[in-house]
């Protein structure tokens, strides 16, 4: 089986199994126990925060503990939302969130918020001018994911936390799920940060939401207190230490799979351009590569690959069993015919040179299998 | 422009004459065990010390040496060829920081006697360069905002401008070693800095009396010693004290207003012997005169009343404030606050006297056989040695 389908979820790093199943047999003890096992096992709590915070540069921030993005995201878009309203009720959000962003903020207009969408350019990135045009004394909230999970295009982050600058009032919240681990941003300008450990080797039901000033967070769901009382529930350490060991080896060794993984992406590129009926999307960061059949469906080409035995994905599997035509393709302004062909392609730090050859060789195989129903 | 060396300047070590030698080598085992871990080199030399910097950031190594005692002052250095555009150059560069509005001053040091500028083409050229190339800034030798200092060196021109201040006094271990009561609290911490600052080498002594009061109190307190450590660039070792036994006899044998008293009394009474046993010549703790019942000027009399070594107070004059505002630029502030009980809290009396009378103390004291309880104490102290770099890597293997 070649796995190509790791924007959605990775294979665990042998390492970070083992922290999880060490910890979970030797500092099995809860977080918040005053005993002298609850206090080493909240020792290596604290030594893991810190470590995440390190890793990504994040100096004066604090990181609250969560089960990953979706809840990260939850909370502080609830949370400061919720806190802000006195200020203003204007919302400003990219076309290209995932629908734990999306879903989210759009159900905050129940609570009186105004959501504006800010547009997109051709090459999947967050116009700025359309941001500029955007803003007024209203806005308290601007929300904007790091690298985009259908084509990988890496947004403006620091440009916007720039612009952001004369908007003291306004919260700026990335979602920096498929950026943790796989490349370098500069996050300084940001108020809060989400992340999951499963999308960078870690195991799932572990996640961070990191926050310039956790004041500025309230809880969504009420309990003992634990993580700055922002997220209660006994604490799941084991696999939080495993998200800081996955967190450490994917930092440690960026530079050497970027440049691999660039390889594979470039080398994939170039082998399928020219290719009747083949449509690319603009990339960013080299893990994820978003090709389209036009005339085909998406879900054709999962298929011909699955047979294969090559696991791809559509759109992102969080929104692939829904019908409707994926937005962050429709805000680049793609055709119908594009976005309904489209498959994302996505490596890991675990992928080889010969499945990546592999790859190029079984979609050849499938354009040519399929080349009737092409346009 | 890449700052490639840090001067280190020393403090009071420099009015030493006959002891220099000493001084000098004890502030550089400061600086070597403190720059663990840095990419750096540092060379010490009589008057000053230069910390060459291979791949390390100045600022961070600047902000490590702000707590090690015996240095006045860091700068960050230019080293350069020793060429005029280079001197130029840098000498631009230093002037795009400067404010509008304030002066400056060229300041030339030719150890190389044989360089074919004079101190007064250096001053001139570089001095007419920068007056030329900023606005509303002025020349002013006697009292400059900037002082830009030009060394002209055999092996190249070192150029600097910028003075960060540290902590000054005296290099760690050349003013002997005193033992310090740490109660977990923002004072006594604080207390130990000062000390240190006169090159005092510190172990420190905490009563703990488990189960009345938690581990954590005792965790804080070994995090307080590892913090002051780190900082400072010294061992401190931390001698925690068995007190239950003592404390609740206390509680059941001395009447309740004078409790308080007495709980001193005792502790100082181990205090000394502990002392005497490490071979400290002083105590120091962090009393506050007036600032509860126990540190009162009547109290203390009472209490000092066991022992006839020298007990150091160098909190005793402070405000409460300014106590505070340095226990932060010190970093313990943060630990000091958590809340955890303590020996003073759980068994603290009601209504403590402000004015104990001593033969009062005396007598009520004489009816119990402290003294067996205090060598028992003694023989069960439980030792912790910092290694704030080790303690940080105890889970390695895992994370």
């Amino acid at each position: 089986m070649i796995y190509m389908d790791n924007a959605a979820t990775t294979r665990p790093y042998e390492e970070a199994l083992s922290t999880f199943e060490k910890v979970n047999r030797t500092y099995y003890f809860n977080t918040a126990s005053i005993h002298q096992e609850g206090r080493n096992a909240d020792k290596l709590l604290e030594a893991s925060r810190k470590q995440i915070l390190n890793l990504l540069d994040l100096e004066g921030f604090e990181c609250v503990f969560t089960s990953g993005a979706t809840e990260s995201n939850n909370i502080a878009i609830q949370s400061v939302l919720k806190k802000k309203k006195q200020f203003g009720r204007t919302v400003l959000m990219s076309e290209l969130e995932h629908p734990s962003v999306l879903n989210t903020v759009e159900a905050m207009k129940a609570e009186g918020f105004d959501v504006k969408y800010i547009r997109t350019t051709a090459d999947g990135q967050v116009n700025l001018e359309s941001l500029k045009e955007l803003l007024d004394g209203d806005v308290v909230f601007v929300t904007v994911m790091a690298v985009n999970n259908i084509t990988g295009a890496i947004q403006p982050v620091a440009e916007i936390a720039d612009l952001l600058k004369d908007y003291p009032k306004v919260h700026f919240h990335v979602d920096a799920t498929q950026a943790a681990g796989k490349i370098k941003m500069n996050f300084s300008g940001v108020d809060t940060l989400s992340l999951s450990a499963h999308k960078f080797h870690g195991l799932k039901g572990a996640g961070a939401l990191l926050a310039k000033q956790v004041k500025s967070l309230d809880p969504v769901y009420y309990g003992g207190g634990h993580e700055f009382n922002i997220r209660s529930g006994t604490v799941n350490l084991g696999a939080i230490a495993a998200m800081a060991k996955a967190l450490r080896i994917s930092v440690q060794d960026m530079e050497k799979n970027h440049e691999r993984i660039s390889g594979y992406s470039e080398h994939l590129r170039k082998a399928v351009t020219g290719l009747p009926s083949i449509h690319l999307q603009p990339g960013g960061v080299p893990h994820i590569v978003n090709i389209s059949f036009e005339g085909a469906q998406g879900e054709v080409i999962v298929n011909a690959l699955g047979a294969r035995d090559i696991m791809v994905s559509t759109t992102s599997a969080c929104a692939s069993k829904l019908a409707s035509l994926n937005e962050t393709l429709m805000a680049m302004n793609n055709k119908a015919a594009v976005v309904k062909g489209s498959i994302r392609i996505s490596y890991s730090n675990f992928t080889t040179d010969e499945e990546a050859d592999m790859l190029i060789e079984a979609l050849k195989g499938v354009h040519k299998e399929i080349g009737g129903v092409l346009k | 422009m890449k700052y490639d060396h840090i001067l280190v300047r020393y403090g009071e070590l420099t009015l030493k004459t006959k002891n220099r030698k000493m001084f000098v080598n004890a502030i550089r085992k400061t600086m070597i065990r403190t720059l663990e871990g840095f990419d750096v080199k540092v060379k010490a030399n009589r008057d000053r010390a230069y910390i060459e910097l291979f791949d390390a950031d100045p600022y961070e190594v600047m902000d490590a040496l702000k707590h090690v005692t015996g240095i006045l002052s860091v700068s960050p250095v230019v080293k350069m060829d020793r060429t005029e555009d280079a001197m130029k150059e840098t000498a631009l560069n230093f002037a795009g920081g400067f404010k509008g509005g304030s002066t400056f001053k060229i300041e030339v040091k030719r150890a190389d006697k044989e360089f074919h500028l004079k101190t007064f083409d250096i001053q001139d050229m570089l001095g007419g360069l920068l007056l030329r190339n900023t606005e509303n800034i002025e020349v002013d030798v006697r009292n400059p905002d900037y002082k830009v200092m030009v060394e002209v060196r055999l092996d190249g021109i070192y150029m600097y401008h910028d003075v960060i201040k540290c902590v000054g006094g005296l290099p760690a271990g050349t003013g002997g070693k005193a033992l310090l009561m740490l109660s977990g609290g923002i004072d006594s911490p604080v207390a130990g800095f000062e000390i240190m600052k006169k090159g005092v080498e510190l172990e420190a002594i905490h009563f703990h009396s488990p189960p009345y009061t938690s581990l954590q109190a005792t965790e804080k307190v070994k995090r307080l010693v590892d913090i002051m450590s780190e900082r400072t660039g010294v061992d401190i070792k931390l001698h925690i004290v068995p007190f239950t036994e003592l404390q609740t006899t206390l509680y059941d044998k001395i009447p309740d207003n004078m409790s308080m008293t007495s709980t001193r009394r005792i502790m100082l009474r181990i205090a000394e012997k502990l002392a005497w046993k490490v071979d400290a010549e002083a105590i120091v703790n962090g009393e506050n005169l007036g600032q509860v019942a126990s540190q009162t000027l009547t109290s203390m009399h009472a209490i000092n009343a066991v022992t006839n070594y020298p007990v150091l107070r160098p909190l005793l004059t402070l405000e409460k404030n300014d106590i505070v505002r340095m226990a932060k630029e010190y970093d313990t502030y943060e630990t000091s606050i958590m809340p955890f009980e303590d020996c003073c809290t759980i068994f603290k009396p009601k209504a403590p006297k402000t004015k104990p009378a001593l033969d009062k103390v005396l007598k009520f004291e004489s009816n119990v056989d402290f003294e067996s309880m205090i060598e028992k104490a003694l023989e069960n102290i439980e030792v912790y040695e910092t290694d704030a770099k080790e303690s940080e890597n105890a889970f390695d293997a895992l994370l």
